[in-house]
């Protein structure tokens, strides 16, 4: 039996046994979720998915490649319910692939057959991509949306420059983009005073405050240069020396990123921007 | 500067946010106050969508302070909102509230009302702007418009939102629209119908005009017939006073049932501006015809069993007269006289004391022509139905014939369930949230216009004008049923029934 046909029925079995318990179940997907995650990564990426899964019914893959010569896929299917009162219960499924050797390095084949038909499918790679290997171009290829936390890569900006050049070929989107936004809406608040600054200090992460630099670059169509001081999260800006007051908005968890990652499918051409003047 | 010039506003797919503003409440000791509006409004606070500069007001007659008026605020939060209470987030909102104890004809009350609001536009920087809630009697709306009318200030923008019910009959909605125009142009009163801010009623919207496969089938060719049921279970929770005037087909027939009818059949909008959307509604209500005696029962219910409990007659209620002949229930074939309609019966009920709650649209759908294998099918070959569930299990689903496992060709309906929880688990958004947040917006899209309003009384006042001539026979259905049994037999005599519940 196949690999894929092995999940199926993993799946097909447990519908079946929690059908028996006696709660209504709804099967609703809005979407396949696949999680490319290294094992280091693994532990941190099934955290999220536990404060993710039940606000975005799903099909998640979480593909894990394990060192080892030899080629092969090994599969787990789990079917989760979730209450969602008057009794009634919404499944949802993950697998996990854990892929050895040249599957490692060919996932689309296994992914492929397993995404779920007509509905979007994400990404969520973890880690630094290894920008020529095989698998990203698979599972870029498979995938509508490719979301990246690029405070999570040694190497920016460098790195930027082969992630612009997916643009075009998937819908990329970063975490460390989505948590400047509070503070992009502060900084807009500024404006038309903000529209000739110079310089702009960010105490954060490096990822983060590069983006923000560069947004502020593409934006205003001048050179704005960075100061950084490190921090785990993004905790203050000054502009030209003048300091924005901080959003009053908490800081999301990865779960909540994540979330609204998931809920929008088109290209934001801001973003782009702004990674290719971070990476130029 | 405009916005719309500021290059780094772009793209921060943040929502348009109101402009700094006061809401003033009237009527602000009420239950509405309590369970509906100051619950949305924290949780618009909670997800920072309300005016950075804003105020709430809230006036009645009731004597007590702003402190007193803020903590049974706090207490109402805690109990009737949809969001985890915030004690950051509440006493953001607790700063600009205020309260004003008035009669609402009181000149001196008024003017302290104006008082407060010049004193929130310099504490607060509301900037003049005003939105005016009425939740007060109907009774007391000209006088209210009136007062704030004659209290216009020159600068910023003044808006008001007015409940149901707009008036008794079509002559007294035109004299509220003449008393209210007086003071405020067309786009800046907000007459609200709550169920225009439900997610599922902007989701039929969504489904017909957002799925290529539903709007070729949409009509008289494929539609047998719509069945729309706005039913509750409870009574009239000691509102007598109002309901023995209002009656059902004020009630929920004039408003929510024909705006539920009017988004069924309309064409569609060439965009999902407010007057694009309202245009095609009032013609759907335009082309209705009047019905005739005989497509319309009323009924008043009896004594009964209602969720186990045994509940008292109309008559019985508190308040009631004893020989009331207020309908308490509703249903009647409505026609919509277009080229899409034609001939295609809207059934339509409502109803107090029903068997359930349930607000749904039901669109049957033709039978198969020739389903060849007919005579080995059983019963089980059924027309299919999409039923949208507006409330509750909010959702959409669709019953088709499927065949039964096993030998021989046995056909079963079963349902294709889309449930609103189930796929997006954000929490549905209270109608008044988005309501007031679109008020706010000057977005009337949700409301209704006047001459919708006017429409929706004039068939109002052709079915009440027929029974004057009546006397019926009440009570003529038990609580906890569905209804009498001649609302059956209004469907019975087309070879139709009711949707099984």
């Amino acid at each position: 039996m196949g690999v894929v046909a092995e999940v199926e029925r993993k799946l097909a079995r447990q519908r079946c046994r929690q059908e028996a318990d006696g709660d209504p179940e709804l099967r609703t997907s809005t979407m396949t979720h696949v999680v490319w995650a290294p094992p280091k990564w693994l532990p941190r990426a099934k955290r999220v998915l536990a404060g993710l899964a039940e606000r975005h019914p799903a099909r998640t893959i979480f593909l894990v490649p394990v060192p080892g010569r030899k080629s092969g896929v090994e599969a787990e299917a789990v079917v989760q319910d979730f209450a969602i009162g008057d009794g009634r219960e919404v499944l949802s499924e993950v697998i996990e692939l854990r892929l050895s050797g040249e599957a490692a390095r060919h996932p689309g084949s296994v992914v492929l057959p397993l995404l779920i038909s007509d509905l979007p499918a994400y990404c969520r790679w973890r880690g630094r991509p290894d920008w020529n290997g095989q698998a990203l171009d698979e599972i870029v290829d498979v995938c509508d949306r490719f979301v990246v936390d690029s405070n999570e890569w040694q190497g920016v900006p460098g790195a930027y420059d082969p992630l612009a050049r997916l643009f075009d070929r998937a819908v990329v989107s970063d975490l460390a983009w989505r948590r400047g936004l509070p503070w992009r809406s502060a900084l807009a608040e500024r404006w038309p005073g903000i529209r000739t600054i110079e310089r702009v200090s960010i105490e954060g992460p490096r990822a983060d405050a590069l983006l923000l630099a560069g947004w502020l670059r593409s934006r205003l169509r001048r050179k704005v240069s960075l100061t950084r001081r490190d921090a785990i999260a993004l905790v203050g800006i000054a502009v030209d020396g003048d300091p924005v007051t901080p959003p009053a908005r908490p800081a999301l968890s990865g779960s909540d990123l994540l979330s609204a990652e998931l809920d929008t499918l088109a290209r934001d051409p801001i973003y782009e921007a702004a990674v290719r003047e971070t990476a130029a | 500067m405009p916005q719309a010039a500021n290059p780094l506003a772009q793209g921060l797919g943040v929502r348009r946010q109101p402009d700094p503003c006061a809401l003033v409440v009237f009527g602000a000791s009420g239950d509405l106050t309590k369970r509906k509006l100051l619950p949305a409004l924290y949780s618009l606070a909670f997800r920072g969508l309300l005016p950075k500069r804003f105020a709430v007001v809230g006036v009645a007659r009731s004597e007590q302070t702003t402190r007193q008026f803020v903590t049974a605020m706090r207490q109402a939060v805690k109990q009737f909102a949809r969001d985890p209470f915030r004690t950051d987030v509440f006493e953001s909102l607790a700063a600009g509230m205020r309260y004003v104890s008035t009669d609402f004809a009181d000149d001196g009350g008024e003017d302290s009302v104006g008082q407060t609001l010049d004193e929130l536009d310099e504490a607060r920087g509301t900037g003049g702007n005003r939105l005016h809630y009425l939740a007060v009697p109907p009774q007391a709306f000209p006088v209210v418009v009136r007062e704030i009318g004659e209290r216009r200030e020159r600068e910023g923008w003044a808006r008001v939102i007015i409940e149901k019910p707009f008036g008794h009959d079509l002559a007294s909605a035109r004299e509220l629209s003449a008393s209210v125009k007086r003071w405020f142009a067309e786009d800046e009163i907000f007459r609200i119908d709550h169920y225009l801010g439900k997610e599922t009623v902007q989701n039929l919207m969504a489904l017909r005009f957002a799925n290529g496969i539903f709007e070729p089938i949409w009509n008289r060719q494929m539609v047998d017939h719509v069945q729309i049921t706005v039913a509750e279970s409870m009574g009239i929770e000691g509102r007598a006073g109002y309901y023995e005037q209002a009656g059902v087909i004020r009630d929920i027939f004039q408003n929510h049932l024909l705006q539920l009818l009017a988004l069924t059949a309309m064409e569609p909008p060439i965009d999902f501006s407010a007057d694009a959307v309202r245009n095609e509604k009032v013609k759907v209500l335009r082309a209705m015809h009047t019905p005739g005696p005989k497509s319309v029962v009323r009924g008043q219910y009896g004594r009964g069993w209602v969720e186990g409990e045994e509940v008292l007659a109309y008559r019985e209620e508190p308040g009631v007269d004893p020989r009331s002949l207020t309908d308490t229930y509703i249903a009647a074939k409505l026609y919509v006289d277009n080229w899409r309609w034609a001939d295609t019966p809207f059934y339509v009920r409502a109803g107090k004391r029903l068997a359930r709650r349930e607000t749904t649209i039901a669109i049957q759908f033709k039978s198969a022509p020739h389903p060849p294998f007919e005579s080995i099918a059983g019963d089980g070959l059924r027309p299919n139905v999409l039923l949208i569930h507006v409330q509750p299990d909010e959702g959409v689903s669709l019953a088709i014939g499927a065949k039964v496992p096993g030998a021989g060709m046995s056909i079963r309906t079963v349902h294709m369930d889309f449930l609103y929880g189930g796929a997006f688990r954000e929490g549905v958004p209270e109608a008044y949230e988005r309501l007031i947040l679109d008020a706010m917006l000057g977005d009337a899209t949700l409301f209704t216009r006047e001459d919708e309003v006017e429409e929706q009384w004039k068939l109002v006042d052709a079915i009440v004008g027929a029974w004057g001539r009546d006397r019926p026979t009440f009570p003529d259905y038990a609580a906890g049923s569905w209804g009498p049994a001649r609302a059956d037999e209004l469907l019975h005599r087309d070879g139709r029934s009711w949707r099984r519940h």
